[in-house]
C-alpha cells in the first residue's frame, strides 16, 4: 500500500483529503504544520508527501527542500493557492513532482498521485534494472577473470611447451613446458629473444613464411624437429604453430612443442625388446632344428656302437650313414644361418630367369613324382636374358617350390590330386614375376603371421625354419617384393617380383 | 613271444634308430612312415606299443593319436610320443581340436622329446610294456 504524508494547516482540508485518500486505498498520515510533518516523515518515511505551500512556521517550499535533502526519491506534491504560478514554479525548481491548485479537486489530485506513483514505479524498475545490470556485469567480469585465469593456468600447466610471439616474432609467452624443453627460464626469453633464436632453420623458415603469407596460411601442421636446448642438448620435438589474427590484423604467432625424448626412449626400448624376443624365437627355432639333428647323431652313434660290439658291418655302415646325414644337415643349417645373418649385396650377372626356373624344376621333379604331386611349369617366353642375381633367383625359387611340395606332402586330405605350379612372367619395364602355387595344406593366420619373421617350422625334421627367412631376405636385398595368398585346406600362392637391369651395373 | 612295437615316423633315420634299439632289447619292431600307414598296421598287426612321431606328412601324429584314443577298439593300445616338438605344444594342439568340437583325448602316458639316448628310450619302453 502506498504511504502518503499529508501536511496542511487547515484541519478541515486535512480531514476531508485524508478520508478521500484513505478511501482510494492509500495509507495516510497527517500533520498540521511543516515541523510536525518533517518529524512524522523522520519517524516513518513515506513515498509521497502532499503539502500545502502556505503554512505558518516552515512553509511548503522549506518542507520540500528538507525532504528532498533527506530522501531525494520522495515524490512531493505541492498544494498552491489559485493562480500562485510563481510558488508553483519555485516548487518545481526545488524538485516537487507536481502541484495542484486549491481548492483541491479530486480529479486533479488523482492525476497528480497517479503521475507520482508512475514515477516511483519507473524509478523502482530502473533501480531494479540497474541493480540487475550491475549483477550481470559483475558476473561477466568474474567469468572473464576466471576464463583468463583458466587460460593462463592452462598455458602454464600444459605439458607441451607453448611459446607465443608478437608480430616481429619476439617472445611474449614462454610457459614452464617450454622452459623444460629449451632449458631457458621465461625471464631470459620473454621480450629478450625471438622465436627463430630457439628453432632450427627449417621450422624457422616455415614460421617466417607463414607470417608473411596471406591469411589463408594460418596453421603450421605438426612435424618433427630437432631443437638445441640452452645447454646444447639436441632434443627431438613435435612442433606445430599458428599465426594469430584479430580480424585481418596479424597479432603474432604461437608455437607448440612436444618433448619426444621419452617417446624416443620408449621406442628404443621397444625395438630392443623386440630384438630380444626375436633372438629368443631364433634360439627356440634353432634349438628345434638342432634337436632333430642331435637325434640323428645319437641314433647313428648307437648303431655304430651296436655294429662295433657285434662286429656287424651292416649296422656299422648304416650308423655311419646316419651320422653323415646329420653332418650334412648341420652344414645346411649353418650355411642357411650364415646366409640369413650376413648382409649380402646381390651380384648382378647376365642370366636367363626361365633357364634358372627350369633348373629348379628339374631338381625337384623326381621328388614330386615320388610324392604323387604334379609339377607344372609355365614360363613366359617373352623373358629374355637379363642382369640379375642368379643365386637369389635360384635359392628363392628352390625354397618356394620345396615349400609348395611340402605343403602337398603334409596335406591330410585324401580327395586331392596335388599340384605345384611354377610360373614366370615378364612385367615391363624392369621386373619379372615368379609365382609358385600349390593346392596343399594352406596356412592358418597364425602360421602366416610367423612365416617371414621368425624361425619357425611346421615340418618336423624336414624344416629348419630358415627357408622363408632366407627367401624373404634375398628378395629384399634384390629390391624385390614378396606376397602370399593362402587359404587353410585350399593351398598357397607365393608371388615374388624381382627387378632386373638391362645392362651390367658399373660396367 | 617277443612283444610287438610299431614305430611311426617319417624320418628313416629315426625309424632305423628306434627299430635297432627295439631289436637289441628283445622286442619285435614294426615300421610305418606316416599316420595312415600306421593305422593300417595297428589294425593288421595289433602291436603292444606304438612309438609315434608328431609332425609327419599325410597324417600327423596329432591326428593318429586322436583316432586311436577315441576308437573303442584301440583306445587301450599303449602309445608313446617321440617328437622334436615339446609336450606342451602337442597338448595345446590336441586342446585346440577339442575346442573345435571333437571328443577330448587323454594326455599321452609316455612322452619323449628328441633327441633321446638309446638307454632312456629302452627304459621307457620297458616301463610301458615290460
Amino acid at each position: 500500500m502506498t504511504k502518503i504524508l499529508l501536511i496542511d494547516d487547515e484541519p478541515d482540508i486535512l480531514r476531508v483529503l485524508s478520508r478521500s485518500l484513505h478511501a482510494d486505498g492509500y495509507d495516510v498520515a497527517t500533520a498540521l504544520n511543516g515541523g510536525e510533518g518533517l518529524r512524522e516523515f523522520g519517524r516513518r518515511p513515506v513515498e509521497i508527501v502532499i503539502t500545502d505551500i502556505k503554512m505558518p512556521g516552515l512553509d511548503g517550499i522549506e518542507v520540500l527542500k528538507r525532504i528532498k535533502d533527506q530522501a531525494p526519491e520522495t515524490e512531493v506534491i505541492i498544494i498552491t493557492g489559485h493562480g500562485d504560478i510563481d510558488s508553483a514554479v519555485e516548487a518545481l525548481h526545488f524538485g516537487a513532482s507536481d502541484f495542484i491548485n486549491k481548492p483541491v479537486r479530486d480529479e486533479a489530485l488523482t492525476i497528480a498521485l497517479k503521475r507520482a506513483r508512475d514515477k516511483i514505479d519507473i524509478r523502482r524498475r530502473l533501480q531494479e534494472y540497474t541493480h540487475d545490470l550491475e549483477q550481470k556485469i559483475q558476473a561477466a567480469t568474474t567469468e572473464l577473470r576466471r576464463r583468463s585465469n583458466f587460460q593462463a593456468k592452462l598455458i602454464r600447466s600444459s605439458n607441451d611447451g607453448i611459446v607465443a610471439t608478437d608480430e616481429q616474432l619476439k617472445i611474449v609467452v614462454f610457459n614452464p613446458g617450454a622452459e623444460r624443453i629449451f632449458g631457458y627460464l621465461q625471464d631470459e626469453v620473454i621480450h629478450h629473444r625471438y622465436l627463430p633464436d630457439l628453432l632450427p632453420d627449417e621450422p624457422t623458415g616455415t614460421v617466417q613464411r607463414a607470417m608473411m603469407a596471406p591469411r589463408s596460411l594460418r596453421e603450421i601442421p605438426w612435424r618433427e624437429a630437432l631443437i638445441a636446448s640452452k645447454s646444447g642438448e639436441r632434443i627431438p620435438v613435435m612442433f606445430s604453430g599458428s599465426i594469430l589474427y584479430e580480424g585481418d590484423q596479424k597479432l603474432g604467432a604461437v608455437a607448440f612443442f612436444q618433448d619426444l625424448r621419452e617417446i624416443k626412449r620408449l621406442q628404443r626400448e621397444l625395438v630392443h625388446s623386440e630384438r630380444l624376443a626375436a633372438v629368443g624365437q631364433t634360439v627356440a627355432g634353432l634349438a628345434h632344428g638342432i634337436k632333430n639333428i642331435l637325434h640323428g647323431l645319437k641314433g647313428g652313434s648307437y648303431l655304430v656302437d651296436v655294429g662295433l660290439a657285434k662286429k656287424d658291418n651292416e649296422k656299422l655302415r648304416k650308423g655311419w650313414d646316419m651320422i653323415r646325414r646329420a653332418i650334412d644337415r648341420t652344414s645346411h643349417l649353418v650355411m642357411d644361418l650364415l646366409s640369413y645373418s650376413k648382409e649380402r649385396q646381390p651380384q648382378f650377372e647376365k642370366c636367363s630367369p626361365n633357364a634358372i626356373a627350369a633348373e629348379v624344376c628339374d631338381l625337384v621333379r623326381e621328388r614330386a613324382l615320388q610324392e604323387q604331386t604334379e609339377l607344372v611349369c609355365d614360363f613366359d617366353a617373352a623373358i629374355a636374358p637379363v642382369f640379375m642375381d642368379p643365386h637369389t633367383l635360384h635359392t628363392v625359387l628352390l625354397n618356394l617350390v620345396s615349400n609348395a611340395l611340402d605343403a602337398c606332402l603334409f596335406d591330410e586330405s585324401t580327395a586331392k590330386r596335388w599340384r605345384v605350379c611354377v610360373r614366370t612372367a615378364s612385367e615391363p619395364p624392369q621386373r619379372i614375376r615368379l609365382e609358385v602355387s600349390d593346392n596343399g595344406t594352406g596356412m592358418s593366420a597364425e602360421v602366416q603371421e610367423k612365416m617371414f619373421t621368425s624361425f619357425y617350422s611346421t615340418k618336423g625334421h624336414r624344416g629348419t625354419g630358415l627357408g622363408l627367412l632366407v627367401t624373404h631376405k634375398l628378395v629384399e636385398e634384390h629390391g624385390g617384393r614378396i606376397e602370399v595368398a593362402t587359404q587353410p585346406g585350399q593351398g598357397t600362392t607365393v608371388t615374388v617380383w624381382l627387378p632386373f637391369r638391362h645392362e651390367a651395373p658399373n660396367a | 613271444m617277443a612283444k610287438k612295437v610299431l614305430v611311426v615316423d617319417d624320418d628313416p633315420d629315426v625309424r632305423l634308430f628306434n627299430t635297432t634299439v627295439l631289436e637289441e632289447n628283445g622286442y619285435l619292431p614294426l615300421e610305418a612312415e606316416n599316420g595312415e600307414e600306421g593305422l593300417r598296421m595297428i589294425r593288421a598287426e595289433k602291436p603292444d606299443l606304438v612309438i609315434l612321431d608328431v609332425l609327419m606328412p599325410r597324417q600327423s601324429g596329432i591326428r593318429l593319436y586322436r583316432e586311436l584314443k577315441t576308437n573303442a577298439a584301440l583306445k587301450d593300445l599303449k602309445v608313446m610320443i617321440l617328437s622334436g616338438i615339446g609336450q606342451k605344444t602337442f597338448l595345446r594342439s590336441q586342446q585346440a581340436l577339442t575346442e573345435f568340437g571333437e571328443n577330448p583325448v587323454p594326455e599321452p602316458e609316455f612322452y619323449i622329446e628328441k633327441p633321446v639316448d638309446a638307454d632312456v628310450l629302452a627304459a621307457t619302453i620297458k616301463k610301458a610294456i615290460g
